[in-house]
């Protein structure tokens, strides 16, 4: 992921931006363990407010994968379903965790 | 706003990334950013530091965003901060609930931080220009206020006059005026008059009178003279719809003779010096309406120490009460028992205290209160 090209396209330097990935990592990290535990409890409104919070996030700094998969899990929730949610999540966490491998390297 | 300091802007969102996003956009821009996950700390910070402009998230869990924006318009020292709300794309119900709430603009959410930056911008130009109309709309209505208030003479730069006077002007452009004239040695005249309206023609048009009195209230012409002159004048200079009320009070020190001449204006109050206080009722046309006006004429053989009030309606009307000046007049009468053992020079002003702050009312409209004393 070209964070250069990102920052850029948001009008912030580079170290600005990886601030900000640093930030949505820890905090979309915190959304998806909350997402896990309204799995777990069966609480499709929490998991559909976590979901929300990871796609606003997500679509404001450019993080388009990760923000179409926030969304569609989060209107799924709304629609009261969790299935699938495991496999869902896997891969959502794997795609946050990339980032903040790319912004330390 | 204060071009000294840098512009203010809240930006209210309960998620974190995003305000850190929105400040570091804007701060880098020169703005200073105060940030509030939660609606009562943005309400708290609104209050507290008055930014020039919110940016208010409604998806917020608690007090949403049309809660926030609703008490911030409900609030009289926030309402003019100007709010732009963020917005998922589709919520076309969201958007335009939010413009009927009062916000100014909205912004889709996910947001580019550019386009929140072209929208503040744009969102404070707007802001600094209405401001600065406003501004500049007070100033003109001050100065105009200062120029109609130059031109009613005060008490003390003419003792000789012997007179009091109470002028309160509800608004700006005040449709109240009167005018003392020196016609001779020991003779004066005095005049109250109460425009229809009071709009800024009505200022202008206090000038106009002010010289038609200067110009026709001389000892060559007799007061009723003098008035039908002004009226002539006025039917043809005055607006459509436009006329006023006015009372002439022509005092002859010399003689001791009072004449007054009354133009469809409230009936003077005359409080002898021995004796009990009556009302010189006498009805008259109204100035710069009819051409063929007939005004009441009074004549009253006056001692030294007698007083007489001229007053606008605004001292004896009410339109919550339902009182017209034709009736509130009568009521005056214990007023001037009242105030009797008040001297001259404190009597007008006096008589209003005693009317409105012994009630505990306000005025509703202008008020002007001439107190003459023989």
């Amino acid at each position: 992921m070209n964070f250069k090209d990102l920052a850029s396209n948001l009008g912030l330097d580079e170290e600005e931006f990886i601030e900000l990935v640093e930030l949505f990592v820890s905090t979309s990290l915190g959304d998806i363990a909350r997402i896990r535990k309204a799995v777990r409890d069966n609480n499709a409104a929490d998991a559909a407010s976590a979901s929300h919070s990871i796609k606003g996030a997500a679509g404001n700094m450019g993080f388009d994968d990760i923000f179409t998969r926030a969304r569609d899990m989060e209107m799924q929730a709304k629609q009261g379903s969790l299935d699938g949610f495991d496999e869902l999540l896997s891969g959502l966490e794997s795609m946050v965790k990339a980032l903040d491998s790319s912004s330390e390297s | 706003m204060d071009n000294k300091h840098p512009y203010t802007v809240l930006a209210v969102d309960d998620n974190f990334l995003n305000l850190k996003l929105i400040e570091k956009s804007l701060s880098k821009e020169g703005y200073k950013i105060f940030s509030a996950t939660n609606g009562p700390d943005a309400r708290e910070i609104a209050l507290r530091e008055k930014p020039d402009l919110i940016l208010l998230d409604i998806e917020m869990p608690g007090e949403n965003g049309f809660d926030v924006i609703r008490k911030l318009k409900d609030n009289s020292q926030t309402n003019g901060i100007p709010v732009i709300f963020l917005t998922g794309i589709s919520e076309v119900d969201a958007k335009l609930k939010g413009f009927d709430m009062g916000a100014v603009d909205y912004i889709t959410k996910p947001f580019h931080p550019l386009e929140v930056l072209a929208r503040v911008r744009i969102h404070l130009k707007l802001s600094i220009a209405t401001n600065s109309l406003i501004s500049g709309q007070a100033d003109k209505l001050r100065q105009l206020t200062e120029a109609q208030t130059s031109m009613l003479p005060q008490p003390e730069d003419d003792p000789e006059a012997m007179f009091s006077v109470y002028y309160r002007a509800l608004n700006e452009a005040g449709g109240d005026f009167y005018d003392i004239l020196h016609i001779s040695d020991r003779i004066t005249g005095y005049f109250v008059a109460d425009f229809s309206g009071h709009d800024i023609k009505t200022s202008y048009l206090t000038a106009s009178v002010k010289a038609l009195l200067a110009q026709n209230c001389t000892p060559v012409y007799s007061p009723s003279e003098s008035m039908k002159m002004i009226n002539d004048v006025l039917t043809k200079i005055l607006p459509d719809g436009k006329y006023l009320t006015g009372c002439y009070l022509h005092l002859n020190r010399i003689t001791g003779k009072m004449t007054i001449i009354n133009a469809g204006h409230p009936p003077v109050a005359c409080l002898p010096v021995n004796g009990e206080p009556y009302l010189v009722k006498s009805k008259g046309d109204i100035l710069g309406m009819f051409a063929d006006a007939q005004f009441g004429i009074e004549k009253i053989d006056t001692n030294p120490g007698d007083r007489f009030f001229v007053y606008s309606d605004g001292l004896v009307e009410s339109t919550q009460k339902k009182v017209t000046w034709a009736s509130g007049a009568d009521s005056l009468l214990p007023a001037f028992r009242q105030i009797a053992s008040i001297p001259y020079d404190r009597a007008a002003p006096a008589l209003v205290d005693h009317l409105f702050e012994g009630e505990g009312t306000m005025p509703e409209d202008d008020i002007v209160v001439l107190c003459v004393k023989v």
